[in-house]
């Protein structure tokens, strides 16, 4: 049996809707709940320190401590394990196609990577249904490989292809599909996705269903403001928002302790008045359950949730970027928890769901397709200098606009068209 | 037929296309029970309901990207925006999340951003400004600004029914103060058409929204000395009707442009290249800009009236250009 997650107690916060306060210790304390599937608390502390004439980060604590083991998922079976264990190689595996890609000059601009994010990316779209919604970040790849993407779609923007499904106009993950995959498209700027979410959520609601939605935001960009206007907005709404917080140490090269000063992005959730949970993003297994947990609570129409996923960037900002200014000795803690090589070894070795040959075969699998990928992206046509033009506007008959769950149900009141005393108007 | 004010157009129009199609929502700060700061959305609440009449967080951001997220679904939001001054709080929202949508991944994003705009109130640099020019910059908007009551009905129900985000400005000088007979039927008036508010044979002039009817009455006063002026109302400034535009030129041959925000990269520098470009050689003269000052508006009354154009201005320039 899994162990039940352990739940850890915040004290002098004001009461919530969601995170009802336990028996507080003192009539002027009051208690909250963040619920931790951790199965190790890092202690390592980052340090900017000043050498000579220069600034640079240090590292230091427990850099030894041993590596956990995958905790095992109430609720995914060995064939879920394994399709979300294939999700993940296919995203590494066509990281590492995206490179090579790149050093050959193919890409136009630069490749961004989730290396290291792959379980985090994967097991938590694997959470929802076909007719939710989701909104990825930029490292996000894996997620849109869950959604229903393929390699060569991802290939075919980083190279500016016609056959990419933005037909050229846009890059890398910045792509979205509103009929069959229900996958919104991320712009450049952070936590703008959060609050458009929370409205596909609506929309649905008033369409007479309660849906899923999840989206994305990391340590840097849980920064600006509009991530707090949308998870408000969403809260107040209660709509069902599942709201990732990928805490994976660095916004571009600024360490998360310079992003905010609570010790964990999870307790953010008390202040909004919603549940708060945190992952080790680098186990597949805990952030579907949490993220699972989170969809049901949405489908109940219990309103949003917030998971802080912990995990690191284990390359730079974006291709261009070597990460030099991440002390080593922290990259080396990380490797160790490289969520695919122990879930890997959890497949193979400690559950036995795989055989050395079915893993083999496995990895052989994701390896043709991404070399046939790969070809066909290759192949395929740059987009002509005039298709820049048009699309701009949504002409006449060039889309259906029409409710996607069902025309909602107006309820019919009797009150007519008012008109009350006007004078109290602001600014006659 | 019933006589309405600019104000209660608005309010019909939306209160129509709600009855009309149960995908059209209302969203933003104290529309419910409230009715709005303005009073547009009074008495939709208890017709509609709270689902359909959202009382939003002071949250600009939030209201328009929830709106495009619900748009997605194949609905079809009107969010408010308290004053329009606000704007800035969402631009990104507008500018890079909705604008871009439909050239970037082919979504349409069928939504109203609508809300008062425009000085004359005595409300200062912040309840007072004309930002169209920021979103008319912006491909993928619609910006829509009517004059009239019979305009603003059509238009807004325009709007809502369009597969494209619209920004519509209502000037909040006009809401109580234009009063005319609207229809109770359902009419629209397309997006980009211009209007001909009043025919004349000297010059034209070319505006839009509270500035139709400083120059409606300025026509008049030159209409006594035997100026006869062209008055064209664009009522929608993005697209613009650049034929409208070229044809009034070819009529008179003399331009006035005017326009209540300031006057550096107004409309008036588009509309001059837009005349440039189609109707050059039926020029007789410089065509003259009659704009706000470079300035934020200001609050007290004789300030903002020396910052706004007025009648008397467009009589002077008017009196010059004819007799250029």
């Amino acid at each position: 049996m899994p162990k039940k997650p352990k739940a850890r107690s915040h004290s002098n916060h004001r009461a919530s809707r969601a995170s009802r306060p336990t028996t507080p210790a003192s009539s002027s304390q009051r208690t909250y709940t963040i619920l931790d599937y951790r199965l190790e608390r890092p202690r390592i502390e980052l340090r900017q320190v000043r050498d000579g004439d220069t600034v640079r980060y240090e590292v230091s604590g427990d850099l030894s401590a041993p590596v956990p083991p995958i905790r095992e998922s109430k609720y995914l079976g060995k064939q879920q394990c394994i399709e979300i264990y294939r999700w993940m190689l296919l995203n590494r595996k066509m990281e590492a196609a995206l490179e090579n890609l790149y050093k050959q000059g193919k890409v136009v601009g630069g490749v961004y990577f989730g290396l290291g994010q792959e379980g985090c990316s994967c097991a938590s779209a694997y959470a929802l249904e076909p007719d939710e919604w989701l909104g990825p970040l930029i490292r996000n790849q894996g997620s849109l490989l869950v959604r229903g993407f393929s390699p060569r779609d991802i290939m075919m923007q980083y190279m500016a292809r016609a056959g990419s499904p933005t037909k050229g106009r846009d890059a890398s993950s910045h792509f979205g599909d509103i009929q069959k995959r229900n996958v919104v498209a991320p712009i450049s700027t952070l936590g703008d996705l959060i609050p458009v979410l929370a409205g596909v959520a609506l929309g649905a609601r008033l369409q007479g269903k309660n849906i899923a939605v999840m989206t994305y935001i990391g340590d840097g960009g849980q920064s600006t403001g509009v991530t707090y206007e949308g998870l408000n907005f969403a809260a107040v709404q209660n709509l069902g928002l599942v709201l990732f917080v990928e805490n994976n140490l660095w916004g571009y090269s600024t360490p998360a302790d310079m992003q905010f000063l609570i010790e964990d992005l999870a307790e953010r959730a008390i202040a909004y008045g919603i549940p708060g949970v945190i992952v080790d993003g680098t186990d597949p297994c805990q952030v579907y359950d949490a993220a699972h947990e989170a969809c049901e609570r949405a489908r109940r129409g219990e309103g949003p949730t917030l998971i802080e996923a912990k995990m690191m960037r284990m390359k730079g900002h974006a291709i261009h970027d070597a990460a030099e200014y991440v002390p080593k000795p922290l990259f080396e803690y990380w490797k160790k928890r490289d969520p695919i090589a122990r879930f890997e070894n959890f497949l193979v070795n400690v559950k036995k769901w795989l055989t050395p040959a079915e893993h083999e075969k496995l990895l052989a699998g994701v390896d043709a397709q991404l070399e046939a990928d790969r070809e066909f992206a290759v192949a395929s046509p740059m987009p002509t200098p005039e298709s820049a033009a048009g699309g701009t506007y949504c002409e006449e008959g060039c889309h259906e606009v029409k409710p996607k769950y069902g025309v909602p149900t107006v309820k019919s009141r009797k009150a007519p068209a008012t008109l009350r005393a006007e004078s109290a108007v602001h600014l006659k | 037929m019933p006589t309405l004010t600019y104000l209660e157009a608005i309010r019909q129009g939306i209160w129509e296309e709600m009855e009309r199609d149960p995908t059209v929502f209302c969203i933003g700060e104290d529309i419910g029970i409230y009715g709005g700061a303005f009073k547009v959305t009074d008495g939709f609440i208890d017709r509609f309901g709270p689902e359909r009449v959202i009382d939003t967080p002071i949250a600009e951001s939030a209201i328009v990207g929830a709106a495009f997220g619900a748009s997605l679904t194949g609905m079809r939001p009107v969010a408010e925006f308290q004053f329009m001054d606000f704007i800035g709080c969402a631009f990104n929202q507008i500018t890079n999340m909705v604008a871009k949508a439909h050239y970037r991944w082919g979504a349409p994003a069928p939504l109203v951003i609508r809300g008062p705009s425009g000085g004359n109130v005595h409300g200062g640099p912040f309840h007072s400004q004309n930002p169209e020019m920021y979103f008319v910059h912006t491909p993928g908007l619609k910006v829509v600004c009517p004059a009239t009551a019979y305009d603003a009905k059509g238009l807004i129900k325009a709007s809502i029914r369009d597969n494209n985000p619209v920004i519509f400005f209502e000037h909040k000088y006009l809401y109580r103060r234009i009063k005319e007979d609207v229809p109770d039927d359902d009419y629209i008036v397309p997006l980009g058409k211009a209007r001909v508010a009043r025919s004349g044979r000297d010059l034209s002039i070319i505006t839009y929204a509270a500035m139709v009817h400083v120059a409606l009455e300025a026509a008049e006063m030159l209409s006594k000395e035997g100026i006869e002026l062209e008055v064209v109302d664009l009522r929608t400034v993005s697209p613009l009707d650049r034929e409208a535009i070229a044809e009034t030129v070819r009529r008179t041959n003399k331009v006035i442009i005017l326009h209540e925000h300031v006057r550096t990269g107004g409309i008036a520098g588009e509309i001059s290249a837009i005349i440039n470009e189609e109707a050059f050689d039926s020029l007789d003269g410089p065509i003259v800009r009659l704009t706000a000052l470079d300035s934020p508006v200001p609050f007290s009354p004789p300030q903002e009236e020396f910052f706004l154009p007025k009648p008397n201005d467009v009589v002077r320039e008017a009196r010059k250009l004819a007799a250029y």
